[in-house]
């Protein structure tokens, strides 16, 4: 149960980030098929960042927003599993 | 002030005064709690508790009960504290034409917190609802347990959790997040069928952020522990995500229109001018032709339906599984789809959970389904098989036995292993199943039965590459179409794509009356519920 400063406070943090980011984990367990991006390179919200093959289908793994690829964790050929990260995105 | 007259025995007001005295009660309670706080949310765009009443009836017009109910606490100064209609305003009036209980919570009365008083108007409401056979939606925005009222806070708890699952199943009840439900108090929103949330304002979980570190030692901010993103996309509790409070309300009348006021009531049929045996010819071309390459379930659905008119809940959640809310010729109906752009299209644990409720719920309130299949199969391998896919994937299974409402399956693609019946065939209970053209159905893919079946033959062939596939190929054109499983009328028919909407409509008014209950027929018999794994 929570104390009333704490739920009040709610309605003061106004919380700005000027850089967000996003990560894209692996939905379902599978192989990289092919990665499409590359640490640096711009990404507009939809572009797909690699195929995971896995459930007899080639998977698109979609970025859900625009930005910078930051990080990309995985390599073509490489089994991964759910929730791993695939890429990280800063918007 | 109302001045007392004595007589012989006693004391009275004069009738003038006592009308005066209900005058100023009633406008003391009706003007709120701390003008600072109504003040702030003037300010910000937020809705107050009364006014958010008077958003969700029609013409603003509402009957309340229970305003003059206060708490009985002495301790902690709560004997002076003024908490007008103890911090939630609870009232029934008309929605769109039909009748609906509710209940606001007021964060400007003592932050809305929960007391015993609290809790007794938010039990009865749901009581008066069931037993009057009305919809419920409750406002949530309270501070949560009020800790001075110490044990008799706490049983009250158990009394509102108690009554919502009593009327479970009996009437519809709606959660509406629009300030903060934090502690135990959260289960409040989460034992009712639907969650709206408030992106901005909205906040849910078991323990805040302070408690959280205190307990814990975790450091975490209050909208990234339980803001929208952690329940519209993580844990799957917020079936629909709105911008504010008027979105928020809007579409709850959106969502209610879908539903029976209880569950002796047929949906609400209503009048639409899209032919029901419209041919929607767009579809023929949807599928890809090579079985690896998805397409968008989602378009599929916005054709077939009345006016491409489709209400989704939980969207953001386990997106391989689409369920939501559409209409067949005026009548509401509930769809559960694949969606073959989002991993692979698999029943997956989530996945399971948000289908088996929303079988369930449709089920409970008389809204036949309709399933549109291209599904590889329950996820499989250690991670899925450690955190208990088979358990969680039997929901769907019992969902769809237990259920007795009209059921229709439209296998678009691939219905392959335990799919074939998580998704709805015969076999589990479906009234009616179609197969387009493009339909796979059988027990595995031909790539995994070739490997089992002729396994050694591969091994020791000459060329096994060439053994396999030629087995693969072998194994698929004998298997991998939808007219074995026309055969032996597991499928009643092999229909064209375009035609898919004419046959939806025509299901179901040929099950317009299928009526299933212990007694009506023999495989039914009295049991107090199913087993279901959860």
């Amino acid at each position: 149960m929570e104390s009333l400063e704490e739920v009040f406070q709610y309605q003061l943090v106004i919380r700005r980030q000027t850089v967000a980011q996003e990560t894209i984990e692996v939905p379902l367990v599978g192989k990289v098929l092919k990665v499409n991006v590359n640490p640096g390179d711009r990404v507009k919200e939809g572009d797909e960042i690699c195929i995971i093959e896995s459930m007899k289908m080639e998977n698109s793994i979609l970025t859900p927003v625009s930005g910078a690829v930051k990080e990309v964790k995985v390599t073509s050929g490489q089994v991964v599993k759910a929730g791993e990260t695939i890429a990280v995105i800063e918007y | 002030m109302a001045e007392w007259h004595e007589y012989p025995g006693g004391v009275y007001k004069t009738k003038e005064d006592l009308y005066r005295e209900l005058k100023e009660r009633q406008e003391k309670i009706t003007q709120m709690g701390d003008p600072k706080i109504l003040e702030k949310r003037r300010q910000t765009g937020q809705l107050n508790a009364r006014e958010r009443l008077e958003y969700l009836f029609d013409g603003g017009d509402y009957t309340e009960i229970g305003m003059h109910i206060k708490h009985r606490t002495v301790h902690f100064g709560m004997d002076k504290a003024w908490v007008p209609a103890e911090g939630v305003i609870t009232a029934f009036g008309k929605v769109n034409g039909r009748w609906v209980v509710s209940f606001s919570e007021d964060f400007s009365s003592m932050a809305g917190t929960f007391g015993e008083y609290h809790g007794k108007k938010e039990t009865y409401a749901i009581q008066f609802a069931m037993e009057k056979g009305l919809p419920v939606i409750g406002m949530n925005d309270s501070g949560g347990a009020r800790l001075h009222e110490g044990m008799d806070t706490l049983e009250a708890y158990g009394w509102l959790f108690r009554m919502q699952d009593l009327a479970s199943g009996v009437i519809p009840q709606i959660a509406l997040l629009l300030g903060p439900c934090l502690g135990g108090q959260a289960y409040h929103p989460i034992m009712q069928d639907f969650l709206i949330q408030a992106r901005n304002t909205g906040f849910m979980g078991i323990a805040g952020p302070a408690f959280v570190k205190t307990q814990i030692g975790e450091e975490i901010s209050l909208e990234e522990l339980s803001g929208w993103k952690a329940h519209a996309v993580k844990s799957g509790q917020t079936h629909v995500l709105a911008e504010d409070d008027k979105d928020v309300i809007n579409k709850a009348k959106e969502l209610l229109a879908f539903f029976p006021s209880n569950n002796r009531e047929k949906p609400p049929r209503i009048k639409t001018e899209d032919p029901p045996d419209r041919l929607a010819k767009e579809l023929d071309g949807i599928v890809p032709d090579e079985p690896f390459k998805p397409f968008d379930m989602k378009k599929v659905i916005t054709v077939v339906v009345d006016d491409g008119y489709f209400f989704e809940t939980l969207g953001l959640y386990a997106r391989h599984l689409i369920t939501g809310f559409a209409r067949f010729n005026g009548r509401p109906v509930g769809i559960v789809a694949n969606q073959p752009m989002q991993a692979a299209g698999m029943l997956d644990i989530n996945a399971s959970d948000k289908g088996a409720r929303f079988i369930r719920f449709c089920d409970l309130f008389n809204i036949p389904l309709v399933t549109l299949v291209d599904c590889p199969g329950y996820i499989i391998g250690s991670q899925a098989d450690w955190a208990g896919i088979l358990r969680h994937g039997a929901k769907m299974l019992y969902a769809w036995s237990d259920a007795t409402v009209p059921l229709i399956s439209i296998i678009v693609r691939k219905s392959y292993a335990g799919a074939h019946y998580g998704m709805l065939d015969k076999s589990i209970g479906a009234d009616f199943v179609f197969a387009w053209p493009t339909a796979r159905i059988t027990i595995v893919g031909a790539d995994t039965a070739a490997s089992v079946i002729f396994a050694r033959e591969i091994r020791e062939s000459e060329n096994p590459e060439e053994t396999r596939r030629k087995r693969i190929r072998e194994y698929s054109e004998i298997y991998e179409n939808p007219y074995v499983s026309a055969e032996r009328g597991y499928t009643d028919d092999v229909i064209m794509p375009h035609d898919t909407r004419k046959y939806i409509n025509q299901a179901l008014n040929l099950l317009e009356n299928k009526f299933v209950t212990p007694g009506t027929c023999p495989w039914k018999v009295w049991r107090k519920y199913s087993n279901i794994n959860l």
